[in-house]
């Protein structure tokens, strides 16, 4: 944030809208627009005319292929608002549009923004007068100062309480080396290095599963996918229309595959979500079917959830059973619908199948009987409840999952040296590294930190 | 006759001063307290360990005395840290603390351009301008001088405390320097801030029982601190170690009150690396032992020193405590432990160049800064006083990054924040620490020492041909290759060393941290170069990737250390700096925006905003 490089952001509230905006600024900011834009015919804009507005298409240059249709302005600083050099791209809403489209700024050059840091280079370049101006510094003091805060909060509590333990692990692990390089001649206790092995192998595990957890980021920047499966007829169509109905879906088909899996994105409170209706899990001999069939679980499996749908009204045969067999999604959650009708399902009989039984939910995709209680239930699995959507969660955790990867690196180096033997001065440039890069999700200091921990637990002195 | 030089103290740090400004050309006045007293080592009369050995081979090869001193006064050396890799090797010695004060006077009387007097400054004289002319001493001589440096270590405005008694005095029964004091804060105006260290009893060594310790020895050394002379082989002395008890620690428990240190007279501010026992003792009541280490002084006294028991109790309780430990059933102390507590100058006062920010002329160096050790203050000591010759010269002043050496972190640490405790140099403080080894002190600093003219013509020499040896080794190590043989692979094989399938170099070798110089050696006896060459030749390519990896952490402090802030930037003409940020600007002055990130209380919104105000001046011009 203290460099003054080109940074760029989804300038429009998160959620639906008909228009979103990236905004770009920064002295970078026309060549990346160069970079990434093109005429409707495909050519490259070799000058931009301050405030003229061009239509044309974002495309991805290692590709060429296009994102989307935009509108786009150039603004030469100072005459922006920013002051400085600033492109506008005004695309299609919608989250996974946008996202893709900041994601290529990004590739091309530019650097996530930090919150409110287009308002913030707005007011330090004096785009902004006084009068803003002193309205406007609680605000942005209050951001940077609250920044880790913020931040922390963001995580969910049980990632905050793991990542603050994984952090105390390693600050003791550096602790232990610096005390033994500054204090040789004191007897401090030494730690068995298989042990050390074993704990920096059982963090980096930790450490993995951790940015799993904070996978929150990529489930916003690429949206959740959850798969609608069943046997045929047992009402998935239904089910989707149901959603489409409650929440404005926009359908597209895969191509592809003979039988159609059916792709819908809606939001839900706030999110969007994929719904992939697999229609096609059977048994077939046909080649070509087979294909589609394939497709078809591969996405399941990389489906965030699994709602496999049940008919209430009837007992569980071959078919139920095969669609069991093929769940292979995150999670599983099991839906029951016709429950207007009367209930003949076996349900012990799904025991020993890998499924949670109590993790069912009884709807009617005919009547709509049930759906409020399905969408807690999925907002509660996925964890929707704990995603915050406003401009902040998609750029911090964006940060928050580099930060970890970066951590995860050092770690496994760390390990890599301590497996190797290497010597102490070594392996605290790694052990720093790590720390470090969590520093930039925690906010803690590394020497500062070191020293205060060596006093505090080690008693030296001569 | 108008002196170049004043320096007033005649510890560490101002025996550095006024030999670097003789060496330099100047004419320099030495003024000290005590002329017995040059050079005193009156806490543990040790030099080095990790981080401060390191400081010590950088004095030596900036041209600094206390290296070559310390090689020829010691008891005992030792290596430390030798299973941790070359980064923290670090050469301590216990010197024979009379012998050094004689070699230090001797050296500094063997320059013709260096008097020596004992007076007591107790005043600073200035022009009308605020530069300095000269000083006055207590009997109203005054001596007129173009720069002063003030090394008055732990003398100025000087409390000793032994239990409930207190007493103004410098270190070891010596005056205290309590009129400079005085005007330093009444006339000039500086709020002298108050820290405290301590010291522990020396005892008689007849009266120890040896039976019951265990000796330790130092081992032989073939290298000592200095680069420019040959290390003379000294008989060793031994030192002892021994342990409290839980009788001892319920001694010190049932007098904590007693203990000068809890009673509340104490206001200065100790180091938390030095703690006394009886804060040990607080601090960690669970721990059932202490070691303490009983060291020789000297061998012209009878005194030993006991490491680890730095106390305010009072002599009665420490008589009390001492005999319960093993070996000291039937101790004589022959001088009490003592707290003592002294005025520093804050940290804002200072520039980089250990120079006043408000005074022309006027230096600062050694715990008067804050610092705490003889080789802190002997490092200062020896900058302040290169700089006072080039400010002399009117030459920029000489500061170094702290990626060039262990000085630059100390004078940066010390300059641009806020100190809370006496300052100890550690290598967990520097991030270039794999790069700032003791071996490659000389590679760093010894160019400087060359330019200003602190290397004499064969020093010089003597480092050429080392450095051209180095190289010639590293080139030795890239090319030399092998390709696998039967030979070859017996070899390895009798060393337990996993074999290379494909033709090596000695070079790739050295990248395997399970092969060591010896089978080097063994692999290709004709190597003949003598072992120190080898063995930084050999740590620069074992250390190649992991330098690298620092070097990327670092990158980003490094492009913020090359943005200048200009000097007397006036900071109330940045709207929206935080009137915290605002008052911690004025008052350290950073001069690059690394160091005002590392001031505390100057938060990411307030250097953001400074940035940007100093990119909007840049681009009106």
């Amino acid at each position: 944030m203290i460099f003054q490089d080109t940074i760029a952001a989804i300038a429009t509230p998160i959620g639906e809208s008909g228009v979103g905006i990236i905004r770009i600024s920064g002295d970078n900011s026309k060549e990346i627009a160069q970079k990434i834009l093109r005429s409707p015919k495909g050519e490259k804009y070799t000058d931009l005319k301050h405030f003229q507005v061009y239509y044309g298409k974002v495309i991805d240059p290692s590709s060429e292929n296009t994102i989307d249709e935009v509108l786009f302005f150039y603004a030469q600083g100072p005459k922006s608002f920013t002051a400085e050099d600033v492109v506008e791209i005004h695309a299609h809403g919608g989250m996974l549009l946008l996202a893709k489209v900041l994601n290529i700024c990004l590739q091309n050059g530019a650097r996530l923004a930090e919150p409110g840091e287009f308002t913030k280079r707005a007011f330090l370049n004096g785009r902004i007068d006084l009068i803003q101006a002193e309205g406007i510094i609680d605000l942005i003091r209050a951001k940077t100062e609250k920044a880790h805060e913020l931040a922390i909060a963001q995580l969910t509590g049980r990632s905050t309480r793991n990542l603050a333990a994984i952090e105390e692990e390693l600050y003791n692990m550096l602790v232990a080396i610096e005390a033994s390089l500054d204090f040789p001649e004191e007897a401090l206790p030494e730690v068995e290095h298989d042990r050390l092995v074993k704990k920096t192998t059982d963090l980096l595990v930790r450490l993995k599963k951790l940015g799993k957890t904070i996978d929150e980021g990529r489930k916003i920047r690429e949206g959740i996918t959850i798969a609608i499966l069943g046997k045929p007829n047992v009402g998935k169509s239904s089910l989707l229309n149901l959603f489409l109905e409650e929440e404005k879906a926009i359908v597209t088909d895969i191509p592809g595959t003979t039988r159609d899996i059916i792709e819908a994105t809606i939001q839900m409170r706030g999110i969007p979500l994929t719904l992939v209706d697999t229609a096609g899990i059977r048994y077939t001999e046909n080649k070509i079917e087979q294909i589609g069939i394939q497709k078809a679980e591969e996405l399941i499996s990389k489906a965030d959830l699994g709602l496999l749908l049940l008919d209430a009204s009837e007992a569980l045969n071959p078919a139920d059973y095969l669609v069991l067999d093929k769940i292979s999604s995150r999670a599983k959650l099991v839906v029951l619908n016709k429950a207007d009708l009367p209930e003949k399902i076996d349900l012990p009989s799904l025991q020993g199948r890998a499924i949670e039984v109590d993790t069912l939910v009884r709807i009617s995709a005919k009547t709509g009987f049930g759906f409020d209680s399905l969408e807690e239930k999925i907002v509660e699995m996925l964890g929707l409840g704990e995603l915050r959507v406003d401009d902040r969660p998609l750029l911090s955790r964006l940060r928050h999952q580099q930060a970890i990867e970066k951590a995860i690196l050092a770690i496994e180096s760390y390990l890599a040296g301590l497996q190797n033997k290497l010597s102490e001065d070594l392996l605290a440039v790694d052990l720093r590294a790590a720390l470090e890069a969590l520093g930039e999700i925690t906010g803690k200091k590394v020497t500062k930190e070191v020293l205060d921990n060596i006093f505090a637990q080690f008693c030296i002195g001569k | 006759m108008i002196y170049d030089v004043i320096v007033i103290g005649g510890g560490h740090a101002g025996c550095e001063s006024a030999a670097a400004a003789a060496k330099m050309g100047c004419q320099v006045l030495l003024l000290t307290l005590n002329i017995a007293n040059i050079a005193a080592m009156p806490c543990n009369p040790s030099i080095g360990g990790p981080a401060k050995g390191h400081l010590v081979r950088e004095i030596d090869a900036l041209g600094g005395i206390m290296g070559r001193l310390a090689d020829r006064t010691y008891l005992q050396m030792r290596m430390l840290n030798t299973q941790k890799g070359p980064a923290v090797w670090a050469l301590r010695s216990q010197a024979d603390k009379f012998l050094y004060q004689r070699e230090m006077l001797k050296y500094l009387e063997s320059f013709p351009n260096i008097q020596i007097r004992q007076a007591e400054i107790t005043e600073l004289l200035f022009n009308t301008k605020q530069e300095i002319t000269g000083v006055r001493s207590q009997t109203g001589l005054e001596f007129a001088g173009r720069t002063v440096i003030i090394a008055t270590g732990t003398f100025l405005g000087g409390k000793v405390f032994i239990g409930q008694t207190h007493f103004p005095s410098g270190p070891m029964g010596q005056l205290p320097a309590n009129e400079l004091a005085d005007y330093l804060k009444n006339r000039l105006g500086i709020p002298l801030g108050r820290f405290k260290t301590g010291t522990p009893a020396r005892v008689r060594r007849r009266s120890l029982d040896f039976t019951k310790m265990t000796p330790q020895s130092g081992g032989y050394q073939a290298h000592g601190f200095s680069f420019w002379q040959q290390l003379e082989q000294r008989p060793e002395e031994k030192c002892w170690l021994t342990f409290t008890n839980e009788k001892t620690h319920q001694i010190i428990k049932d007098n904590m009150h007693e203990a000068a240190l809890f009673s509340g007279y104490i206001t200065g501010v100790g180091p938390r690396y030095c703690p006394s026992i009886e804060g040990k003792i607080a601090q960690f009541p669970h721990k059932e032992q202490h070691q303490i280490f009983v060291e020789p002084e000297s061998i012209d006294t009878d005194e030993m020193y006991l490491a680890g028991l730095s106390s305010s109790l009072s002599e009665k309780v420490q008589k009390e405590f001492l005999q319960t430990i093993p070996g000291f059933e039937k101790i004589e102390i022959v001088r009490p432990a003592y707290a003592i507590e002294y005025d520093v100058i804050p940290s804002e006062y200072l520039k980089p160049s250990l120079e006043l920010r408000a005074y022309s002329g006027l230096f600062a160096a050694g715990q008067i800064n804050g610092s705490s050790g003889y080789e802190e203050a002997a490092a200062q000591g020896l900058l302040a006083g290169i700089n006072a010759v080039l400010k002399l010269r009117e030459e920029e002043p000489l500061v170094f990054k702290r990626s060039e050496g262990y000085m630059g972190v100390l004078i940066d640490d010390l300059v641009t924040k806020e100190n809370y405790e006496p300052y100890r140099l550690l290598t967990s403080r520097a991030e270039y620490r794999l790069s700032l080894r003791a071996d490659s002190a000389d590679e760093r600093l010894t160019p400087y020492g060359i330019k200003y003219g602190l290397i004499s013509t064969a020093e010089t020499a003597i480092f050429n041909e080392k450095r051209t040896k180095i190289k010639q080794a590293m080139q030795f190590f890239v090319d030399t290759f092998f390709t696998p043989n039967a030979e070859i692979q017996a070899l390895f094989q009798r060393h337990n060393l996993a074999f290379p399938k494909n033709r090596f170099s000695l070079a790739d070798l050295l990248k395997r941290p399970e092969i060591s110089l010896d089978f080097l050696k063994e692999l290709s006896p004709n190597c003949e170069f003598e072992v120190a060459i080898v063995n930084e030749a050999a740590t620069q390519i074992r250390y190649q990737t992991y330098i690298q990896k620092e070097a990327e952490q670092v990158a980003r402090l490094q492009e913020l250390e090359e943005r200048k802030i200009p000097f007397n930037l006036d900071y109330d003409q940045i709207a929206n700096l935080a009137s915290e940020a605002k008052e911690k600007l004025k008052r350290f002055q950073p001069t690059t925006f690394a160091q005002a990130t590392r001031i505390s209380g100057i938060n990411p919104a307030d250097l953001t905003a400074l940035l940007f105000y100093l990119e909007n001046q840049i681009r009106k011009r």
